[in-house]
């Protein structure tokens, strides 16, 4: 969906770019190259236009990029609300366009003259590339160039701010490459005539440009819609859990949130989960409440495990998973069949604390990890088969942690010394996939040498990705995934502090 | 910090590889340097335990082989091959995390770590450094022989991580060190003995 409202943009600042031929400068830099060079300055004219329009680029680029890189600075996340601003942006400015409005505020202002003069046509033509792609130092011809300079800036995206300055760059000297170099005959002139004497090729211009915007406007609402929920609403917590455009999670001083398009609510009780339509949690008495809708008139209940307190549970619409500790120090992971509740099906037992990770249920599949000092595994169960296998395992070196599962597509943790990496992928191929989030490994570390000795030879003791000494400060948590997000938990040394971060996939 | 010629090393290197017994090296070795007419350059290269800083990387590892890679950087193990914090002798995990008894993962005050809901954190795999190494570079690796120097006031037992390779962890042609006949060197390790000396 992002990709469709980037390919909308980038036509969009090619057209606004375009459209700024009808400045000017447009002309003046139409005249400036090809004016009455002839056949014999062909060459100076040939590269006047490649200085032209790399300059025209660079000066884009700068422009939205930089626009973008400073959006950038005001921080990650609400990756829903930027989109939300963009598509209202664009949508102004084509209403704007589509009209043929004024263009206001404008900038009456020309690139210096004396320049064609005092230095060599193809620096000056670079130089007056730069100016003109920079978008704001001379006339602007259209509304979507502010617009595109707004939605960069939302967007803090300096992909989305580079696309549009290189696209706007373009369309700036197209009309200057198109015409420049027939300026001496008879249909150069015609060319340049056309265009000076035709507004309605310009208010024409103005129209796909406002064409382009709404649509790319309709394409990021529709992103913000499914970016939902904002992720400063999960700022302080753990243990994320999302269904479609809701998000649970514990916080674990006052228990479990959810958080949806309705608002924010307290969940009476810990752990909350979110799967299949359902919402699950674990009351103050130690008993499972399950229901379908929060407030909910009338949840099931299933009591809790004797001698054991539930520490975690994921929920889908036939199942439920349950993950205890025994007060004789066993673990439990086991499943219940909400249609059924009689069926169970035990997935893991262990007698060392931690060993047995979170649970993810994605309909009937679930996913978890095993880990102890011999080997850390990612497991995959069909609670409606039974089936069982082995996603994931490693023997040394590697420790696998909170994975979850939606559909096909698979999220988890993967730490080693020197790393500590999230990775999406799908869950038939898990070891193909990629890397959404790295931090640091949070373990201090020497240099491989000790003080005063030779130091060689010791590259294999090092880590490439982050320096000796102590290491990072957050260590990764429980994740949840989401449609175009994943949430990752993150937890600082304090960890009341742990927070749940918002990462765009 | 001092540092090796590298033709003199290249040269040490060369001695090194007709032996299989580091004494019996470091003789030859200081004969032939010593012929050559280099018996300043000898005694550089083929110290006595006190001088140290012609020990490479560590206390008490001579020649150049690198170290076995490590949790925690330096390649310290315990006396079954485990990895230890170099700084403090503190087992740890393949991750580089302190470990108690029972190798779960443990704080500055040896309580278990935990999530923010109090849960403990899992354990992750723990295994031997020189296994480990082979395991990483696609070669059966094994500690062969030690042996023993004097560093910091207690005894270093200095550990050879060996295979049936010519190549070491370097990149470059393997010694044979301590390692039994027919293997060479591959990465090093060490164990720090309650020794005093």
């Amino acid at each position: 969906m992002l990709s469709g409202a980037l390919a909308a943009i980038a036509l969009a600042a090619l057209v606004a770019g375009i459209a700024g031929a009808w400045s000017p400068c447009g002309f003046s830099m139409v005249d400036t190259i090809g004016t009455a060079l002839g056949d014999v300055r062909r060459a100076t004219m040939t590269l006047a236009s490649a200085t032209f329009t790399l300059g025209a680029l660079a000066g884009g680029a700068v422009t939205f990029g930089g626009l973008a890189l400073l959006g950038s600075l005001l921080g990650g996340g609400a990756s829903g609300v930027r989109d939300a601003i963009a598509a209202a942006l664009a949508l102004a400015a084509a209403a704007a366009d589509w009209r043929g409005l004024r263009i206001a505020p404008q900038i009456r202002r020309q690139v210096p003259e004396r320049w064609r003069w005092i230095m060599p046509l193809p620096l000056a033509c670079a130089l007056y590339g730069v100016l003109l792609g920079l978008g704001f130092t001379t006339f602007v011809l259209s509304f979507a160039v502010w617009a595109l300079a707004g939605m960069s800036f939302a967007s803090g995206s300096l992909s989305f701010g580079l696309v549009a300055g290189i696209a706007f760059g373009v369309g700036r000297a197209l009309p200057v490459l198109w015409i420049a170099p027939r300026l001496g005959r008879e249909d150069g002139q015609r060319a340049l005539d056309r265009l000076a004497l035709e507004p309605r090729l310009w208010l024409g211009l103005r129209r796909v440009d406002a064409i382009a915007l709404s649509f790319g406007a309709l394409l990021l609402g529709a992103a913000a819609a499914t970016a939902a929920p904002p992720a400063q609403f999960a700022h302080l917590g753990t243990d994320p859990s999302t269904a479609g455009r809701a998000l649970a999670w514990e916080r674990p001083t006052t228990g479990g949130w959810l958080v949806r398009p309705a608002g924010t609510a307290r969940i009476p009780g810990r752990f909350p989960a979110l799967g299949g339509g359902r919402i699950a949690w674990v009351a103050a008495d130690g008993a499972i409440t399950v229901a379908t809708r929060f407030p909910a008139p009338h949840p099931r209940t299933f009591a809790a495990p004797a001698s054991a307190s539930i520490d975690d549970l994921a929920v889908s619409r036939h199942w439920l998973v349950v993950r205890d500790q025994g007060s004789g120090g066993v673990a439990n992971l086991f499943a219940i069949s909400l249609a059924h509740p009689k069926r169970r099906v035990y997935l893991q037992g262990a007698g060392l604390p931690g060993a047995i990770g979170r649970p993810s249920l994605s309909g009937s599949r679930v996913v978890w990890t095993y880990s102890d000092a011999v080997r850390s595994t990612l497991y995959e169960a069909n609670l409606a088969t039974g089936a069982r296998r082995i996603l994931l395992r490693s023997a040394r070196n590697v420790l696998y942690a909170n994975p979850s599962l939606a559909g096909g597509r698979l999220l988890y943790e993967r730490s080693d010394r020197c790393v500590q990496d999230v990775l999406l992928g799908s869950s038939a191929a898990p070891a193909h996939a990629r890397v959404i989030l790295a931090l640091p490994s949070i373990v201090t570390r020497d240099p491989g040498y000790q003080p005063g000795y030779v130091q060689d030879y010791n590259t294999a003791s090092l880590c490439h990705n982050r320096k000796t000494g102590p290491g990072g400060t957050m260590t990764l948590g429980p994740t949840a995934l989401g449609i175009a997000t994943a949430w990752v938990s993150e937890s600082p040394p304090a960890l009341a502090a742990t927070r749940i971060v918002a990462v765009a996939i | 910090m001092p540092s090796e010629d590298p033709q003199t090393r290249s040269l040490s290197d060369e001695v090194a590889r007709s032996s299989n017994r580091r004494g019996f090296l470091e003789r030859l070795g200081g004969a032939v340097i010593a012929l050559a007419g280099a018996p300043v350059v000898a005694a550089a290269l083929l110290p006595a335990d006190a001088q140290a800083e012609a020990y490479t990387n560590f206390c008490g590892h001579t020649y150049t082989t690198g170290n076995c890679p490590a949790p925690t950087g330096l390649p310290r193990i315990d006396r079954n091959g485990y990895p230890l914090r170099a700084s403090d002798g503190v087992p740890v995990d393949d991750l580089g995390r302190p470990v108690n008894s029972r190798d779960e993962p443990i704080d500055a005050q040896g309580r278990l770590l935990t999530d923010a809901d109090g849960v403990p954190l899992a354990p992750a795999p723990r295994t031997r450094v020189c296994e480990t190494a082979g395991h990483d570079y696609g070669i059966q690796l094994s500690l062969d022989g030690s042996w023993y120097r004097c560093c910091g006031g207690t005894v270093r037992r200095i550990r050879d991580c060996c295979g049936s390779t010519n190549v070491r962890i370097n990149g470059d042609a393997a010694l044979p060190g301590y390692c039994y006949p027919g293997r060479h060197v591959f990465c090093v390790t060490y164990f720090e003995t309650t020794m005093p000396c």
